[in-house]
């Protein structure tokens, strides 16, 4: 370290030391002044007080004593070392003031205690003593005798016993305080200070003030100090007393936080110093210190902007909730190299911003009182950086730009190279004291990257998550913690989030790797560690099995033990799905559905092998139901074909009971669901945007593991519904009970025309239209084949009004329509899937109801009816049923197009068209502009971008007086999605009936855009633009949108315009 | 509607026509049996769980009682009709009288869906049912059991609706209810027990023993497990069972020539009849095919799973060998399969003979629970054989004596036995 940065060093601690003591003079003041209170009362304060100015506050205590009695704190202990001074009362000792230490410390250049310590003790001895004299004096004239000796100001006043302390203390900033008067006496229009200030002005401009070190400034102090007090003397004859304390009082707090302002707003500063600033900060709080409230704000920005995220819509919510002392616990688990300057990445961002909000709401909504989050420790992201470093393993950052065969064959290779390097000393020296801190509970190590769980890109399940049992030696522990968090930042470089990243536009951003280590919720069981049960839950239910259930009821999925089978969707098992705004309408009603639907495996850590193992449930619980958490409420009993959900732990024999995960008991008798439904309302109108959270409960309380907007996992996520497609291009349209998702490229349609089924002439021919489907399943190409039929899929019974098929009949297809038709004036109902409705959730198979008869709908049933039948040359066996079930080659029948079924929820609409393979829709408007498919998800953005670039080349700059044009937000940033709009920045200067023109041109434009966007997304605004007007005036004074030119982060793109020429 | 249109009631009408044509019934019992005795429509409405009201259609359709009092399901169907109620009664009539159990045939029901109701909404439907029947459903007038989409929890509101209006305890007037709360054992064995009681009584009439034949068995739930169960203790062998394998998405044949053991597939088998493949494999079992349980080289086939299992294109690979076919499921032989069995000789034991123990336990639920008294398993399970083989020798008898096929003999008889109570009372 060199020596200018040390002498920075001390400067940095004196200035705390500093803080410290005023704050402790200006309580100590306040307290002295409580007439009501009686001297022993008064000391009990004052020790009180006292600790916390001094250098080691934790092992700090104070005592007075006072005529032979002694005050002290509860849980005095014997001093190590003690700093005392005398009460001296009209010459007569009556007592001391004790500070000591309860430990020891090292001893500085003046002993355990500093200089200025040694001072302020004098000071509060001197204060104590004045007091009580006054007191003892008091209702006689001696008093302002004795006040007028002590204070050269002759004044009896509040405020002038506080300057006269500070100019014993701090002259800086008693020379601060007074130019800050002065300042205020002249805008109030005081005369003398303009004099006063002009003198100021001389004598100060060559040495500021602010910047420069005590000794140069001695020369001048003097009579600086002269001036002041003439500056107070002006305020004392121009104001009134009260006036005057509260500005100084005022004044002497903002100093206070000058220190955090210029750690955190100082780009350069680093990780430590900031942290150092929110110690003390930490410190001065507790003492009851309070910041401006715009200050505040400020520096709660400053700190989201470098701990969480620069994404604006991120930092307006957060700013509400995340407090400046919040940061004070984050930084005790934080693990940086020392030169950090890296944050916690989007993952440790979301959760922790939830985590806010909850407890902000806690008193509003009782039942989030009992919601934690588990302890979590966090790896700034640019540690991976400093590995790679370290390791010479830079070149690995280019790997994104490889072409993806490359990059899918390197990637093992990488994971090998990261698990191998080893991590800098500095940083394993934190694992090393991090593996003490956790001890043997089992940890999940995550990945927490700059891009994850962002509002607009959410990475779901891009990047790695890893349980680690963390079991056996410290070494080992250690061991398995490091090759952990190397193969989270190898994922970094791994096939899928590359690809994600250039699908997102996100190619170019410089991925940092944060991480976050989190304690796994849960309880020993036996070998085995898991949470009672856990899962994942959704603002917005994509998938309702029934009409009833709206979209805003959300969907919750549950599994008992670890979470990963909610997250992920399974083949061979089954979550438990609730609705919790409708908890009562269950997707399983049958015993048989509740059987087959039921959790069948459970995944735990096993701590004895130390591994990650699924376990089958009914395994566990006969060697550990007696020791399941919860259990009574987790599992039902079935006996006779009957499902009792009530069960107690005194009536389930484990050995022998026929039992089945239901969460019965925990959706009836916990608060659980109301918990997760208010969770996401909550979080849901705090985001101001859907939101999936994952949770997990040990049994006795519910945890909050991961909060993020709602992501729409690849074909999941609401597909824009072009308005320009001309009905032949279309197959049918639906606007009821849509959920989310695309199908693509379908090649055939299997057809059961509604009429034919219902002429059917009895119950075989019927169930030869079931049988006939199983067949095609197994013929037709997998996931390119569409299923269409009348009524309800899958009935049972009575199945005039639903072909009669098992799942394994349909598993192979793309999607399950349902279409009601009227007959009559009857229009059936639908069955939403109902009879396999988990397992069209698990396969993601699409489900589709269509109500053709509705108006604006769009059902081409010529085209089903008159294309050519394929299915006596697949079937012959089912030739006679060619009336009722047509088979249809999609790309014979239209000249090599294939159908698409695009699906909106958020619109509520659905539509099925043609297109060429491998487009979304057929183009209709060749010529718009340059980029007409705006449908694809990269699309957006760039064209928007294209139409402001357009716009701005024909902006006529001389008729509208416009001096520059600029591009911010979404489009400028590559992530504007169909609803988006454009940002746009005007830099006028012109006349206002230019502006009105302007205006009116620009409207002209948005109007247009607006109606482009909608034919091609379906997504309907009042206009694209959104115009921001600025002034040079806006531009000298940064006010307004202003400040987006030329700024540091998220600057405005200026965009080129046309200009005559000179 | 087209004309042309399946109507499950027109069928059964059609069914009962041709058989009454053979018994040469007069105008007036055809009549009577032609249609139903009484029918109920009522409306129930139900306070949502959202404060609205929702009126729910409900149904209740005796089609005779001449022998005893009606007995029949309630369907939870959200597009119910009447004529698939009505058709329904009326082969609840039949069934019962082939067994020879003194109940007669009905059938409810109520348009709903369940899975768009509430448990509480449901429990309202089903007290809104018994509130409009009250008067008319009871021990000893109309019997009510679950039936598509409802279960036990369904019946026990019924019950407990029903005994507050009635204010008293009669367990006898619903069956399917669990054990404790007047259900009754032996009911999960009744019905694969019944099938194989049938089987034995008729391997005495061809004069084989049990210990010398084999079978084959399609389906592994609970009617195959207990009809092996049996068939085993009777000595005879079963050496291949197929069932549906989820993950794989289709069915395979488990078979074992020296004869399966279900000591040792009862643990690898899952509550759905399930068998686990790979750990069936490793006990030395033979995967094959799912359709090869039929072509297995055995004395007996035992369809008692799905429906249409034997049809016009497996029927043809039923080995020779094949000498009765007891069919446990519900209409497992299609139209034309029939035929071709019937041209071969195969004993066919047909479903709503074979399968009856389930109903014949059901009324054995009704008499316990009548007299407040209930039997041991082994006691019911005792009674279940003495009425399945009487029935079973009267239909194959009545075959013998007038050469009927076993199928048409079983109709026979019911509707003989049923037109002659209607007789005897006067009715006709």
């Amino acid at each position: 370290m060199s020596i200018k940065q040390s002498e920075m060093d001390d400067l940095l601690d004196s200035l705390q030391e500093r803080a410290k003591e005023l704050n402790c003079f200006y309580q100590l003041e306040e307290v002295l002044i409580r007439h009501d209170l009686e001297l022993p009362e008064l000391f009990r304060h004052i020790i009180a007080i006292i600790p916390p100015g001094w250098q080691h506050p934790n092992i700090c205590q104070a005592r007075i004593i006072y005529e032979d009695a002694a005050y002290e704190p509860a849980g005095f202990k014997t001093p190590v070392a003690v700093l005392s001074a005398d009460i001296t009362i009209q010459e007569e000792v009556k007592g001391r003031v004790e500070v000591s230490y309860t430990e020891s410390v090292p001893a500085g250049k003046d002993g355990f205690f500093l200089k200025e310590e040694k001072r302020l003790i004098s000071t509060i001895a001197d204060r104590i003593a004045g007091t009580i004299l006054y007191r003892q004096l008091s209702g006689g004239t001696g008093i302002a005798a004795e006040k007028q000796k002590e204070h050269p100001l002759r004044d009896d006043t509040e405020w002038a016993a506080i300057m006269d302390m500070l100019l014993k203390s701090d002259k800086n900033l008693f020379i601060h305080i007074c130019r800050k008067m002065l300042h205020y006496l002249y805008w109030n229009g005081i005369e003398e200070a303009d004099t006063l200030l002009k003198q100021f002005e001389v004598k100060t401009t060559k040495d500021e003030l602010e910047d420069c070190n005590r000794p140069s400034r001695k020369r001048t102090m003097l009579h600086l100090i002269d001036l002041s007090k003439e500056v107070l003397k002006v305020a004392q004859e121009s104001f009134d007393s009260d006036r005057i304390l509260r500005n100084i009082q005022k004044w002497i707090q903002e100093d206070k936080s000058r220190f955090l302002i210029r750690a955190i707003d100082d780009p350069n500063a680093s990780i430590s110093e900031i942290i150092d600033a929110i110690s003390r900060y930490h410190t001065i709080v507790q003492e009851g210190f309070e910041i401006a409230p715009a200050m505040e704000k400020g520096l709660r920005v400053s700190l989201i902007r470098r701990f969480f995220s620069d994404q604006l819509e991120f930092i307006n919510i957060a700013k509400q909730y995340i407090d400046i002392h919040d940061y004070y616990y984050i930084i005790k688990d934080l693990i940086f190299s020392p030169r950090s300057h890296g944050s916690l990445g989007g993952k440790s961002a979301g959760l922790f911003l939830a985590s806010q909000i909850v407890k902000k709401h806690a008193s509003a909504h009782p039942v989030l009182r009992d919601i934690r989050t588990p302890k979590t420790w966090y790896i700034t992201s640019d540690t991976m950086i400093n590995f790679l470093h370290y390791n010479n393993l830079e070149q690995v950052i280019e790997q994104k730009y490889k072409d993806m065969d490359e990059i899918i064959i390197e990637y093992h290779n990488i994971i090998q190279i990261f698990k191998n390097s080893p991590f800098p000393p500095e940083i394993l020296r934190r694992l090393s004291v991090l593996v003490d801190d956790i001890g043997e509970i089992p940890i999940i190590v995550r990945s927490s990257s700059l891009l994850e769980d962002r509002l607009g890109a959410a990475f779901s399940g891009k990047y790695k998550s890893l349980f680690l049992p963390n079991q056996g030696s410290r070494e080992q522990r250690l061991d398995a913690l490091t090759d952990a968090i190397a193969e989270i930042y190898a994922s970094t470089f791994g096939p899928d989030p590359i690809e994600y990243r250039k699908e997102k536009g996100l190619i170019d951003f410089f991925e940092e790797m944060g991480v976050m280590i989190q304690e796994v919720v849960g309880k020993q069981v036996g070998d085995y560690f898991f949470p009672a049960f856990a899962g994942v839950a959704f603002s917005n239910n994509d998938f309702r099995w029934s009409p009833r259930i709206k979209r805003e009821d959300g969907l919750l999925r549950m599994v008992p033990g670890l979470g990963t089978r909610a997250v992920d969707r399974l083949s061979d098992d089954y979550p438990v799905l609730v609705s919790p705004g409708c908890p009562e309408l269950k997707v399983s009603i049958t015993p048989d559905e509740v059987i087959r639907y039921s959790p069948k495996c459970i995944d735990v850590i096993n701590l004895k092998t130390h591994t990650f193992e699924t376990v089958e449930v009914p395994q566990l619980l006969r060697e550990q139901g007696d020791s399941y958490p919860l259990i009574s409420k987790i599992i039902s009993a079935v006996k006779d074909n009957h499902v009792t959900g009530s069960l107690s732990s005194l009536n389930i024999d484990f050995s022998s009971d026929d039992l089945v995960v239901t969460f019965d008991g925990i959706i009836t008798k916990t608060p659980l669901v109301k918990q997760i439904f208010t969770l996401l309302q909550l979080l849901k109108r705090e985001y101001r945007t859907p939101v999936d959270i994952e949770f997990a409960h040990d049994g006795d309380h519910l945890y909050l593991l991961q909060c993020r907007p709602q992501s729409h996992s690849g074909d999941l996520s609401p597909t824009p519904i072009p308005r320009d497609i001309p009905a032949d291009k279309m197959l049918f349209s639906a606007q009821r009970y849509v959920a989310n998702g695309t199908v693509t490229n379908v090649t055939h349609i299997v057809y059961v025309d509604p009429e034919a089924y219902s002429r059917a002439a009895n119950e075989d021919e019927l169930k030869r239209v079931g049988r006939a489907v199983s067949r095609l399943n197994q013929l037709l190409p997998k996931r390119q084949f569409i299923l269409m039929g009348p009524g309800r899929w899958g009935s049972r019974g009575d199945i005039k009004l639903g072909v009669s098929v098992t799942y394994s009949d349909i598993s192979n297809t793309a999607a399950l329509i349902e279409i009601a038709k009227k007959t009559g004036n009857f229009t059936p109902d639908l069955s939403f899937g109902t009879h396999f409705f988990q397992d069209l959730v698990e396969s993601s198979i699409r489900y589709l109801p269509l109500y053709p008869d509705d108006e604006q709908i769009v059902f081409n049933e010529a085209f089903l009816l008159k294309s050519r039948n394929l299915l006596s040359e697949l079937i012959p066996e089912f030739t006679d049923l060619e009336q009722t079930i047509r088979v249809i080659d999609v790309p014979g029948q239209t000249d090599g197009r294939v159908l698409n079924i695009l699906m909106n929820a958020d619109l509520d609409e659905a539509v099925a068209l043609f297109a060429e393979p491998g487009r979304i829709y057929a183009r209709t408007h060749e010529k718009m502009t340059s980029i007409t498919d705006i449908s694809a998800p990269d699309e957006f953005w760039k064209w928007r971008y294209h139409m402001a670039e357009t716009i701005a080349r024909h902006l006529d700059v001389e008729r509208f007086g416009v001096q520059g044009c600029y591009l911010f937000g979404s489009t400028k940033n590559a992530t504007a999605g169909p609803a988006s709009d454009i940002d746009l920045l005007i830099h006028f200067r012109g006349t206002p009936q230019q502006e009105h023109d302007l205006v009116n041109w620009l409207e002209g434009w948005s109007l247009t855009l607006a109606e482009m966007n909608y034919l091609k997304t379906g997504y309907r605004t009042d206009g694209l633009l959104d115009v921001h007007i600025i002034t040079d005036d806006d531009i000298r004074n940064k006010t307004s949108y202003a400040v987006k030119i030329g700024a540091v982060t998220d600057a405005a793109k200026a965009l080129p315009l046309t200009r005559a020429e000179a | 509607m087209n004309q042309k249109a399946y109507n499950p009631f027109d069928t059964a009408k059609a069914q009962f026509d041709k058989v009454a044509e053979m018994l040469e019934l007069d105008n007036g019992t055809r009549a009577l049996l032609r249609n139903t005795m009484k029918e109920y429509h009522f409306n129930i409405p139900v306070r949502m769980d959202d404060g609205t009201v929702t009126v729910f259609r409900g149904f209740r359709v005796v089609h005779n009682d001449a022998r005893g009092p009606a007995k029949g399901g309630i369907r939870f169907h959200p597009q119910e009709t009447i004529d698939t109620v009505r058709a329904l009664s009326m082969w609840m009539t039949w069934k019962c009288a082939v067994v020879d159990i003194p109940l007669g045939g009905a059938k409810g029901g109520v348009i709903c869906d369940p899975h768009h109701l509430s448990s509480r909404e449901q429990e309202q439907i089903c007290r809104g049912w018994m509130r409009q029947l009250s008067r008319d459903v009871g021990p000893l007038q109309d019997v009510p059991a679950p039936d598509v989409m409802t279960n036990s929890q369904h019946m026990l509101w019924m019950l407990d609706e029903y005994e507050t209006l009635r204010n008293g305890r009669y367990p006898g007037v619903i069956t399917g209810k669990p054990v404790g709360m007047g259900g009754s054992l032996g009911r999960t064995e009744a019905t694969g027990y019944g099938v194989m009681y049938t089987v034995r009584e008729a391997l005495k009439e061809m004069n084989i023993r049990p210990e010398d034949t084999t079978a084959s068995f399609q389906g592994f739930g609970n009617v195959s497990q207990y009809a092996i169960r049996l068939y085993q203790q009777m000595g005879g062998t079963a050496v291949a069972a197929s069932c549906w394998d989820q993950n794989d998405q289709r069915s395979y044949t488990f078979r074992k020539s020296g004869g399966i053991d279900m000591e040792e597939l009862m643990p690898i088998t899952d509550k759905f009849g399930a068998i686990d493949r790979k750990k069936a494999e490793k006990l030395g079992y033979e995967i094959l095919d799912g359709g090869e349980w039929i072509t297995q080289d055995v004395d007996i086939l035992v369809p008692a799973a799905l429906e249409n299992e034997i049809n016009a294109e497996t029927v043809t690979s039923i080995k020779d060998s094949v000498k009765i076919i007891a069919e446990g499921a519900n209409g497992p032989t299609t139209i034309e399969a029939d035929k071709v069995l019937h041209e071969r000789g195969i004993f066919v034991i047909p479903d709503f003979l074979a399968n009856a123990g389930g109903v014949t336990c059901s009324y054995f639920e009704q008499v316990q629970c009548n007299m407040n008294y209930y039997w041991e398993k082994d006691e019911v399970l005792g009674k279940l054989d003495t009425k399945m083989t009487a029935a079973f020798i009267a239909v194959s008898e009545l075959a013998k004596q007038k050469n009927l096929y076993m199928r048409d003999a079983a109709y026979v008889i019911a509707i003989d036995r049923v037109a002659q109570a209607c007789k005897n009372r006067g009715w006709a």
